[in-house]
């Protein structure tokens, strides 16, 4: 079940920056555990999977506003704020 | 009388506060004494606010001496695994990625604890967000075995299992989403309770695999365990999953030698030590011997139960762990250029190996052309795991295994091949998969390694579990266990 494994794809999809050497590694150690992953392609398994769910009820609650932890709180452990908002780099090109 | 402290039951120590012949403030003191003299060895805590520990045992003081004592856990200290939040206290679950994050708020067992008057004891160390078998993938320290510090304590609640081995602490909580209760717990010769799917809410757990993930208690007794069980499980609308106390789960159950008992087929045989295999059999002996129906059941999908765990497992932790990108909390590299490159550059530096393992193998099992082939045959895996397990437990009670097939394996011996490493979980799995309770209950040596033996029963059978395990415990010389250090 292996075939086409591309570790490039994958840093890229899961939003990683590897080195060479954590390529070559992870490639190898995926490899292996895909081939132990063998098992399942071979399993007489049964057609649906609502019997993997755990619990079954769909519990929902209900939509109404709760309490919130307040800005001073959220930007506390933001990793960088400024006047009570969060910063990030920026996202959006001037227009000029 | 204060040097002896740290090796008493929470039951006795309960009692004796609520005797008035010790106060919160002196068992805190004599356990952080233990925590100067034993911690740097073995590694358990990664963080112990002793002023906070002795405000909170002044204040739980006060409420007994004003009669407004909260119940059997009033005045003791319960430490706590740093995947699990705490208002005020760091929660790094043992990660560069939160490395100085403190939880502004608390999860719903602490909020049950501090209602049950406990004291919140420090941060255990564990594996990084709680993946691994060992407590060797923690970014902050190792934490080795208290009965060989060359060995590992297991994992990933690895600092849980070896603070109560070595007297640091009566009464731990832990997580486990495969084991991580129950495989340090028979690494450290103490008692490791992984509920029913539901039965104690989540919320405050920093999400690994939300499908499997659940809190636990873990004590050096049976009593103990189910001191904590109680006090944890509650309602809560803040986990979806959380159908709360359940007097089925938590009542005692009856008599323990009328237990029937089934020992899968052929699970004696998978890689199992003759040491533990020889413990374990004694176990199996000792139920009969008390009048136990014992029995052999077929699991016959039971070798699927490792790699379905891994895809499910990894699967959803590649999702859970998408929120980390340097934005709201947690590391944010200092490298950053674009918002993508901020992101992808504060994960890089964040997560360990094994973390980044396992999110490109969530990430393959779930991506296009991949996931039919992985991820739904998982899910598919896992419907008929969950329907053999349910199907020999209409016939027996519980069912009764080793709880890892080795004893505590030396500090490195296993880092560079992680599959030999996820094959410790093999007889833990199951019970995440199918969202049944399990328990494993110190039942011998091998050498002078703790052995466990793992019970796991239909939704809802905590009190069978734990009647069970309190039957053997009684008869045996376990309970209380710890290593000299």
């Amino acid at each position: 079940m292996a075939e086409g494994f591309d570790i490039d794809h994958l840093a890229k999809l899961a939003r990683l920056s590897l080195t060479a050497e954590e390529k070559a590694l992870y490639s190898s150690q995926l490899n292996q555990i895909l081939g132990h992953f063998q098992a399942l392609a071979e399993a007489d398994l049964p057609a649906t999977i609502d019997d993997a769910r755990v619990v079954n009820e769909a519990a929902l609650r209900s939509d109404e506003p709760g309490p919130v932890l307040g800005a001073d709180a959220v930007t506390r452990i933001a990793p960088a704020s400024r006047d009570g908002q969060i910063s990030v780099p920026r996202v959006v090109d001037d227009e000029s | 009388m204060a040097d002896a402290l740290h090796t008493l039951s929470a039951a006795e120590l309960g009692r004796r506060l609520a005797a008035g012949t010790l106060t919160s403030r002196a068992l805190c003191e004599a356990l952080i004494a233990r925590y100067q003299a034993v911690n740097d060895k073995v590694g358990a805590f990664t963080h112990l606010d002793q002023a906070d520990v002795l405000a909170q045992a002044d204040a739980s003081d006060g409420r007994r001496k004003a009669g407004q004592g909260r119940g059997p856990l009033e005045g003791i200290p319960v430490a706590i695994k740093d995947n699990i939040a705490v208002k005020g206290q760091p929660l790094t679950c043992s990660s560069k990625m939160l490395a100085s994050l403190v939880s502004p708020y608390d999860s719903h067992v602490a909020e049950r604890l501090r209602a049950a008057g406990a004291i919140l004891y420090g941060r255990l160390n564990m594996d990084e967000f709680a993946m691994g078998s060992s407590t060797e993938n923690s970014a902050i320290r190792k934490t080795f075995n208290p009965w060989d510090l060359a060995r590992i304590p297991g994992g990933s609640s690895g600092g849980s299992a070896a603070a109560l081995a070595a007297g640091l602490v009566p009464l731990s909580l832990g997580s486990d989403t495969g084991g991580s209760i129950r495989q340090p717990a028979s690494h450290c010769g103490v008692v490791g309770l992984k509920p029913t799917y539901g039965l104690i809410s989540r919320f405050g757990l920093v999400a690994f695999a939300s499908s499997l993930d659940q809190i636990g208690p873990m004590a050096r007794s049976i009593e103990d365990c189910e001191l904590l069980l109680n006090a944890l499980a509650s309602a809560d609308a803040r986990d979806m999953t959380c159908f709360g106390p359940s007097d089925r789960a938590l009542t005692p159950a009856g008599e323990a030698k009328k237990l029937r008992i089934g020992i899968p087929k052929g699970f004696l045989g998978k890689g199992v030590a003759p040491e533990v295999a020889a413990a374990v059999n004694a176990a199996v002996e000792f139920y009969r011997a008390q009048g136990c129906a014992i029995s052999e059941v077929e699991l016959p999908s039971a070798d699927l139960a490792v790699p379905t765990y891994y895809v499910v497992a990894t699967a959803e932790a590649s999702s859970n762990l998408g929120r980390y990108d340097g934005v709201r909390y947690g590391h944010r590299s200092a490298s950053a250029g674009t918002p993508v490159e901020m992101m992808t550059a504060s994960r890089s530096e964040g997560f360990g190996p094994e973390v980044k393992r396992r999110i490109l193998l969530g990430t393959f099992v779930l991506s296009a052309g991949y996931a039919d082939a992985y991820y739904v045959r998982a899910l598919r895996a896992r419907a008929k795991i969950r329907a053999e397990y349910l199907a020999a437990l209409a016939g027996v009670d519980v069912l009764l295994t080793p709880t890892v097939p080795t004893p505590a394996f030396k500090v490195g011996e296993k880092a560079s091949d992680p599959l030999q490493l996820y094959l410790e979980d093999i007889f833990t799995i199951p019970a995440n998969l199918a969202g049944l309770p399990a328990i494993s209950v110190p039942c011998g040596k091998s050498g002078h390694l703790p052995v466990g033996f793992h019970l796991v029963g239909a939704p809802l059978s905590e009190a069978k579990l734990l009647a069970a395990g309190r039957l053997f415990e009684a008869a045996h010389g376990f309970a209380h266990q710890q290593a000299a250090l």
